[in-house]
């Protein structure tokens, strides 16, 4: 009991004598763990909404898309409404092919002909105004959002000024831009948005001769059961095409499917610069709680007590920050499944799976970054007594050897390296890691982006955009993660290289020289980590890239490993700074006590 | 150079810590000249500032006010630059606690003044080697700090600061850490210095090493006391009585 | 003296001139000052006291050979036996200060300084002898000695100055 409140109160001491650190972990771990649950809940969250939508709206099973409405499609249509699968359906609704103006852009768009009361199957949700009456449109609400139409706007269809009457939302059809469930005359499909009106108002329409075809929307008696009912009605003399429900929720889906590679990727890359961060500012922590393990000795306690109170900080701090990074999500999820507005918005938390996921990782976080600390304290010992003995007395690595041919602060900044060669090995990879990112958001930035309007600026690509935000939230987390790291990383190599800067001050090295060196030690590792961070982030961009995926010009990615280098010797050169200027001969008097 | 002229000056030299109610006179007003060649000791109880004192003389604190000057030349004044470049050159610090580069063998930590001075990796080998065996440790040359044992760390620390061969050796309690032996190997060396003319000023507060320098300063409370010259009569050795007996 | 040449002689018989020289290494630099003819004098008393024989008469007095005899074997053993400890006497110094004080005859202080002066020359004299012995030498071993006790006397004088200097201040202060 009396262990546990030790370590309970060497904690509490602990995160008030370092709240930095603390705070440190806790962010960029919830931004971690916060991504990681986003990326996760993305898979299934269209699904989620758009069930919910389905129920909302009393959406179909399947709909029948027949290309025109002559009279084999009023036969097909008649065996469908026939089948005894069928409980219930509506329509036959007449869609036309157009086009539609408004606030300067154009559009392809899809007009169905709607019942002023809708029936049996599909109720469209009225989100704002009403429902379609005379002489005015209804505009699918992904529509009206991209457009940046609201109630009282007038908007132009096929030619004709009209207002807009209400904008509703349906699980009749896909997202948008996929408005269009087959393209005009059963050819293939054009980004397009969705509007309603009254039948009477379409009649101008019938009358331009655009392509039109008719929906049938149906209620199985089984609705898990579409795969069969289309089965059975296939064959030279059935005029439809079938879209079951759980085939537009793929389509739906495809809107966000840029997004979870980039959130996966980007939330293990940001939790790895966790731990290389965490695990530095530890392993100096734990490198001045050495001195104290001789204090704690005369208390009953051993090294490994170090290692305990190091482990209990950081997995509570571990399990708060997973916390934290689950409920952002939550909160932010809304935002992130659903970019064009055509689902309805259900308040679904991340699910069980991920919760569990971003758990694991927060706690394999935390115990990575203390397990080399840990190994190191409950070592001591071991190593004390091993220096005693004689060993091989030439230890000299190759390193060292090579240093001395080199400028004094090269030379200093690679003995600092030598010394401690697993931390330069982070610093490099969060400098690859950040590369990456950046190297994958130059690839998405200079894709070309097809507009789903039709040369309207204006209606840009959703998916697209939704890429690019997502890749500039984890970019701008990742760099800002890594510039901390870089800061710390410095720092903590200042603190551990005190003595032996203070000695080399002694010896008549300038503080500019220890500065360099110091920088030198950072640096080194980034210029091969950001080296190798260009092909690795076109690698990982590989698999996700479609033909045809233009890639930005071989200088812009150097220029970007360059920029990366620069800013993290920009980074380097202030803890050093700060860390030459301290008076020698305070640290070395500090050194005896 | 004149045998007497001082090497090194200290005038009116004041040296506070903090301020307001914890205000320290680390140094207080000392005034101290040492010729060129001789071996000065600075004892004193631990807190009076003997080891501050040794860091103002050698440019590794700045003095609050006052002067020191170092071969005709002031050096409280000059640039945290200049006074590296200074220490460089002219000024070799021994410390009680040796201070070696753990992760640099004895040889290496001999080169590291003479690289920093700007020679070759060549010269700084020679030069290691020829301390190295000066200071009878030519066969340790490649042993880590923490395979040596105390006596052989101050050697080579004092190897090291010899390296650019420097106008004054500035120690501080270079015994404080070593045994009766260890401390006589130390001494020796000193000696051996003294007699090739080297300037030397150690700090100590164990009198046996204090009596083997030409002068003894004692301090107490941040103010020399106490100065005395010794003379260097060849004598017998007094000390045992009555064996005639 | 006496009891160090009957000692050297239990092992085996030996001249005088072999006794001077064993003795001037032992002692080294201390021994310096030892007089050439005081090994003879010291033989011919304990021969008078018939504890050493002469073995052979003839020659000159460098070639004689003393050996011992059962009681100064006796002597020997019981030489080797005692505890002896020189004392040091620093009442005489302590009540020196105290006397000076009382009386007002002089500044204690000063005196502490001038023996400490004193000690310190005599220390430094020890030192730079012993730095001068080859390492490993015995009569290094009887100069550490001298030096440490002088080192330990400095301490004390050390002590003495701080009290009586205290003793000085508070009387002022009066």
């Amino acid at each position: 009991m009396g262990r546990f409140l030790l370590v309970f109160r060497l904690v509490w001491s602990d995160v008030r004598r370092h709240p930095g650190q603390a705070a440190m972990l806790l962010l960029s771990l919830s931004v971690a763990t916060g991504m990681l649950a986003l990326g996760g809940s993305l898979g299934g969250a269209t699904e989620a909404l758009y069930r919910h939508t389905r129920a909302v709206t009393a959406g179909p099973d399947v709909v029948a898309v027949s290309p025109d409405n002559s009279a084999a499609t009023a036969r097909t249509q008649d065996a469908l409404t026939s089948d005894p699968a069928v409980t219930a359906h509506s329509g036959p609704y007449l869609q036309y092919y157009s086009k539609l103006k408004a606030k300067g852009s154009t559009s392809h768009v899809v007009v169905t002909a709607a019942d002023a009361e809708p029936g049996a199957v599909d109720h469209p949700l009225v989100t704002s105004g009403t429902w379609v009456r005379s002489g005015g449109v209804v505009v699918e609400r992904g529509f009206a959002n991209a457009l940046g139409v609201r109630v009282g706007d007038r908007i132009t269809v096929a030619g004709r000024s009209l207002p807009v009457i209400g904008t509703a939302v349906s699980a009749a059809t896909t997202v948008y831009p996929f408005a269009q469930l087959t393209g005009p005359d059963g050819g293939p499909s054009d980004y397009s948005g969705l509007v309603w009106m009254t039948k009477q108002d379409t009649k101008p329409l019938a009358a331009k001769h655009l392509s039109v075809s008719s929906l049938l929307y149906l209620k199985l008696r089984d609705p898990d059961a579409t795969q069969a009912f289309v089965s059975a009605h296939r064959g030279p003399t059935v005029y439809a095409n079938f879209q079951s429900w759980q085939f537009m929720i793929g389509q739906d889906a495809t809107i966000i499917e840029g997004s979870q590679p980039i959130l996966v990727i980007g939330s293990w890359l940001l939790s790895f610069l966790a731990i290389a961060g965490v695990a530095t500012l530890a392993a100096g922590r734990a490198a001045k709680q050495t001195r104290r393990v001789g204090l704690l000795k005369a208390v009953g306690a051993t090294p490994g007590l170090i290692g305990a109170v190091l482990l209990t900080e950081y997995v509570t701090l571990a399990l708060l920050a997973d916390a934290l990074g689950l409920t952002a999500a939550r909160f932010t999820q809304p935002a992130v499944v659903n970019p064009t507005a055509s689902l309805l918005t259900t308040t679904a938390g991340p699910s069980t799976g991920t919760i569990i996921l971003t758990t694991v990782v927060a706690l394999a976080v935390a115990i990575l970054t203390t397990l080399g600390p840990t190994m190191r304290a409950l070592r001591t010992e071991t190593v004390a007594a091993l220096s005693d003995t004689a060993r091989q007395p030439d230890h000299r690595s190759r390193l060292t050897r090579v240093s001395a041919m080199l400028p004094v602060p090269v030379l200093l900044g690679l003995r600092l390296i030598a010394r401690r060669p697993g931390r330069a090995f982070l610093q490099a990879c969060s400098i690859t890691a950040t590369v990456i990112t950046i190297t994958a958001l130059l690839i998405i930035f200079v894709q070309r982006q097809v507009s789903y309007g039709i040369d309207s600026p204006h209606l840009g690509n959703l998916k697209d955009a939704q890429s690019r935000h997502m890749i500039v939230v984890v970019a701008a987390a990742l760099v800002v993660l890594a510039g901390v790291n870089t800061l710390t990383t410095t720092w903590t190599t200042a603190l551990e290289a005190r003595h032996t800067m203070a000695v080399a001050r002694t010896l008549g090295a300038t503080p500019g020289q220890v500065t360099a060196g110091l920088s030198a030690a950072q640096l080194l590792p980034t210029v091969p980590g950001a080296l190798v961070g260009i092909p690795l982030g076109i690698a990982f961009v590989w698999p996700f890239s479609a033909a045809g995926t233009v890639y930005p010009p071989a200088w812009w990615l150097f220029s970007a490993a360059l920029a990366t280098v620069v800013i993290t010797a920009a980074l380097t050169a202030l803890p050093a700074r700060i860390a030459a200027r301290r008076s020698v001969a305070q640290t070395l008097s500090a050194e005896i006590t | 150079m004149n045998q007497f002229q001082a090497v090194l000056q200290a005038r009116d030299l004041l040296r506070t810590h903090g301020r307001g109610e914890s205000l320290v006179h680390a140094v207080d007003g000392v005034d101290l000249d040492v010729p060129a060649g001789q071996m000065l000791a600075v004892m004193g109880p631990s807190g009076c500032g003997k080891s501050t004192l040794l860091h103002l003389l050698g440019g590794l604190e700045r003095p609050s006010d006052g002067e020191v000057w170092l071969d005709g030349r002031r050096i409280d004044d000059l640039s945290e630059r200049a006074l590296a470049q200074l220490r460089r050159r002219s000024v070799g610090f021994v410390f009680q606690a040796f201070h070696l580069v753990e992760e640099l063998s004895a040889a290496e930590n001999v080169e590291l003044p003479v690289l920093l001075a700007g020679r070759s990796l060549r010269t700084a080998r020679r030069r290691a080697d020829e301390l190295l065996a000066q200071v009878g440790l030519d066969d340790r040359a490649r042993h880590l700090p923490w395979q040596l044992s105390g006596g052989q760390r101050q050697r080579v620390a004092i190897a090291r600061a010899m390296a650019n061969e420097p106008l004054v050796l500035l120690a501080d309690e270079p015994t404080g850490n070593l045994d009766t032996a260890a401390t006589l190997d130390v001494l020796r060396l000193f000696e051996d210095l003294r007699a090739a003319g080297q300037t030397l000023v150690i700090v100590t507060h164990d009198e046996r090493v204090a009596a083997t320098a030409d002068r003894l300063v004692s301090m107490r409370d941040g103010r020399l006391v106490d100065d005395t010259w010794m003379a260097d009569r060849r004598q017998p050795v007094d000390g045992v009585h009555g064996w005639e007996g | 003296m006496q009891d160090v040449v009957l000692a050297m002689l239990a092992k085996e018989p030996s001249h005088g001139y072999h006794l001077r020289e064993w003795l001037r290494r032992a002692l080294g630099p201390l021994g310096e000052s030892m007089n050439a003819g005081q090994i003879y004098v010291t033989l011919a008393r304990l021969e008078r006291a018939g504890l050493v024989v002469r073995e052979q008469t003839e020659g000159p007095p460098d070639r004689k050979v003393y050996a011992l005899t059962p009681a100064g074997q006796q002597r020997v053993t019981t030489w080797l036996t005692e505890v002896s400890w020189p004392k040091q006497d620093l009442a005489e110094l302590h009540l020196k200060l105290a006397a000076a004080r009382a009386a007002r005859l002089a500044d204690p202080v000063e005196l502490v300084a001038a023996h400490r002066r004193e000690l310190l020359r005599r220390l430094r004299q020890a030192q730079r002898a012993l730095l001068a012995e080859p390492e490993g030498s015995v009569a290094g071993l009887l100069l550490e000695g001298v030096a440490l006790r002088l080192q330990a006397d400095l301490r004390w004088l050390r002590a003495c100055e701080q009290f009586w200097s205290r003793v000085e201040n508070k009387a002022e202060d009066e």
